[in-house]
């Protein structure tokens, strides 16, 4: 009798968690209707309103939370600045991509499927990481969404022909970071034996094959190695660097794994080796490794005032990561106000309107003008920064 | 030869090893008495390593602990190992025991379901987010030399605290009458009950020892590598299962050996073989293969013998 009861129990909890699914399913219309609203999505008319969307992937949490949320708080400076001096209001939908966690693909294109069935969202800002990109591409191309990221930099993003007209971004491409920090390496520093270890990710491995190219056609003694972004141990890996290696160079994306990297490299006996990374992992974590490491990241314009009233604002920091992101939000918000001069607009009218952008230099914090070439490139900026840590922050430094 | 290469991926697979080691353990033990495979066990570890993690912050962080650097350690151990403990016993009360007379495949799937729970919990409460133990600030960076020999203070800790502990093991179950009780529970369970041997609290012990030394590996792990988060139970659980099958489940000192020899090809296939450091796992896998082949009951395990 009581087994009896128990079973009836049981089935009648099924039920409800059954029942309690469907309903949380119908009551997110938006996420509902996605397929069919993506079908249409494209030329679908949407009426902007006082308060207009803009879709905003990012790794709010997750191991590159530490960059994510310097994205978070400048796009979040664009809005409220926007907010402040504007009568139509700008709000931002957040999607988490966990960028580096096991599931981090898998959250970005979940993101980007609710981004692209949100009728609403009218651009997207992000995502951040190139793999990323590589996997949200095909849900926000067929929801005819334009994204600007802040911080993508793998060159055959736009060169590659498949995201023409739809990706655009506010950060030089590694072609133009690997021959800067090779040149570093090579003319600055002086350093002819190097040692260059991807994360196995889109984004590291064709950065790591830019300097890899340059330092090998200038004679340097390269040696080259890979190793998963879920792994923490790197004991062998460093065993396997020689004593005489000059530098390392790991373009990685998880500031958290350089700096775990940076740390074993010194319990191994080799924290004497110098240490570079790249725009991912230009992050306090990793320059707190200490002073004997280098970084490249993307170019600001120091003396801009939207940078020195976000530093008020932050407690004096300028969490510069995230600056191309303001850059980003920027280019979104700007295009849709555009397309939306009639009251109404479609995707494509704000595709259009990212293509056409000039923001000029008086408005950008990069320093100089934004405008895009025809593969979604900027066609005003060709230079990254170099950095030096001072041991708990990177400064930047001559190039 | 390179023998500075040579010594520091011994050594490098040396410490590995004693964390798999002490991993697996807790699979052999659980294995040893129920038959069971404890897939949620790689989970503990994470758990203990977090456990450890808050234990050192509540004592005052790395930078500023309240006591001396060895006392905080010694806690951090003594938190990460209790709490495993008390989350073995009921992790078994909860999940195995009310499932211990029904078919075999079960208490396994319960098993998998225990490591999903575990992993999404910690993803829940502690976040996405890796966690820092900043070892160097409370033991120092300093890193000692025999010869071309280099360790340092987080290796050898981690190396002789393992040794200790599977020590301390061997000897609690070869000795002690708890161990003798468990012995006999893991050779026939009816038999051991029928002889006046309370068999649900000697399961319940085997949970909380193996759990503890999981716990242990978990603040070891975090001290020598650094950084902890939600999903390292993982591969870790499956390296430590891959060395109690390598040294023959269900036997102690297999399980030793299982976790240097997986430690130690791990270590040595990164430093010699091509592309070692990005296919290490495709290595250490093909070697278990390779003994399962050859051994199906592994180096130290016995071949099970059935009267007909």
């Amino acid at each position: 009798m009581r087994r009896r009861r128990a079973t009836a129990l049981a089935t009648l909890l099924a039920l409800g968690a059954a029942l309690a699914v469907v309903a949380a399913a119908y009551a997110t219309p938006e996420r509902a209707a996605a397929p069919s609203a993506q079908a249409g999505s494209d030329a679908a008319l949407v009426k902007c309103g006082k308060t207009r969307t803009i879709g905003f992937m990012a790794p709010v949490t997750g191991p590159a939370a530490s960059i994510g949320i310097q994205q978070v708080h400048w796009a979040q400076y664009y809005v409220s600045t926007y907010n402040k001096t504007h009568k139509t209001k700008f709000k931002l939908q957040t999607e988490d991509t966990q960028l580096g966690a096991p599931t981090g693909t898998a959250e970005a294109l979940k993101g980007a499927q609710a981004l692209a069935g949100s009728s609403n969202v009218l651009g997207v800002v992000g995502p951040a990481g190139s793999n990323e990109i590589v996997g949200v591409t095909k849900s926000l191309m067929d929801g005819g969404l334009a994204w600007v990221s802040g911080s993508s930099t793998r060159t055959s993003l736009t060169t590659d022909g498949t995201r023409t007209g739809y990706m655009f971004r506010t950060v030089p491409p590694d072609a133009i970071q690997g021959p800067t920090a090779a040149n570093f390496i090579l003319k600055k520093l002086k350093y002819t034996r190097v040692y260059i270890i991807d994360d196995q990710e889109t984004y590291s491995t064709g950065l790591a094959d830019a300097v890899q190219q340059v330092l090998k056609a200038a004679g340097a003694t390269v040696n080259r190695d890979g190793v998963s972004q879920q792994q923490s141990d790197f004991s062998s890996l460093i065993a396997k660097i020689p004593r005489d290696t000059q530098i390392v160079y790991i373009p990685w994306q998880l500031p958290p794994k350089g700096q775990a990297f940076g740390n074993q490299m010194k319990a191994a006996g080799k924290g004497t080796i110098k240490l570079m990374g790249a725009d991912g992992l230009y992050d306090s974590s990793f320059a707190s490794v200490g002073a004997h490491v280098y970084d490249t990241n993307f170019p600001l314009n120091p003396k801009s005032k939207i940078i020195a009233g976000f530093k008020k604002g932050h407690g004096g920091d300028g969490e510069y990561f995230g600056a191309p992101t303001y850059a980003a939000t920027q280019v979104v918000g700007n295009a849709i106000d555009r397309a939306c001069a009639k009251g109404s607009t479609t995707r494509a009218a704000v595709r259009a309107a990212i293509r056409s952008t000039k923001i000029p230099a008086a408005q950008s914090l990069i320093g100089v003008a934004i405008r895009f070439n025809r593969n979604g490139d900027l066609s005003t900026l060709h230079k990254f920064g170099l950095y030096k840590s001072n041991g708990t922050v990177f400064v930047p430094i001559a190039g | 030869m390179n023998w500075s290469l040579f010594f520091d991926l011994t050594v490098s697979g040396l410490t590995l090893g004693s964390l798999y080691a002490l991993i697996a353990l807790g699979y052999s033990l659980v294995y040893g008495i129920l038959k069971l495979l404890n897939f949620a066990h790689g989970d503990v570890y994470m758990i203990g390593a977090f456990l450890g993690w808050y234990a050192l912050h509540a004592l005052g962080g790395p930078v500023n602990p309240t006591f001396t650097g060895a006392v905080v350690l010694f806690l951090m151990f003594v938190v990460a190992m209790l709490g495993c403990g008390v989350l073995g016993v009921a992790i078994e009360r909860f999940a195995y025991r009310p499932l211990r007379n029904a078919p075999r495949i079960a208490p396994l799937i319960s098993a998998l379901g225990v490591s999903i729970f575990l992993q999404n919990s910690a993803l829940l409460i502690f976040g996405a987010a890796f966690r820092d133990y900043d070892t160097f600030d409370l033991i120092g960076v300093k890193t000692y030399n025999i010869g071309q020999l280099f360790f340092s203070v987080p290796q050898l800790l981690t190396v002789v605290a393992a040794i200790g502990l599977m020590v301390a093991l061997t000897l609690f179950v070869a000795r002690s009458r708890l161990g003798k009780a468990m012995r006999s529970t893991s050779f026939d369970r009816e038999a051991a009950s029928m002889m006046g041997i309370d068999v649900d609290r000697v399961i319940s012990v085997t949970f909380f020892i193996g759990s503890a030394l999981a716990g242990a590996a978990g603040v070891m792990f975090a001290l020598v590598f650094g950084q902890i988060y939600h999903f390292m139970g993982f591969i870790a659980g499956l390296k430590g299962f891959t060395a109690a099958v390598l040294g023959g489940i269900g036997s102690i000192p297999g399980a030793m050996v299982g976790g240097l020899i997986v430690g130690l090809a791990e270590s040595y296939a990164t430093g010699y073989l091509p592309q070692g450091s990005t296919f290490q796992n495709l290595y250490v896998f093909a070697l278990l293969i390779l003994v399962i082949l050859i051994r199906p009951s592994g180096l130290f395990g016995k071949a099970a013998i059935s009267k007909v």
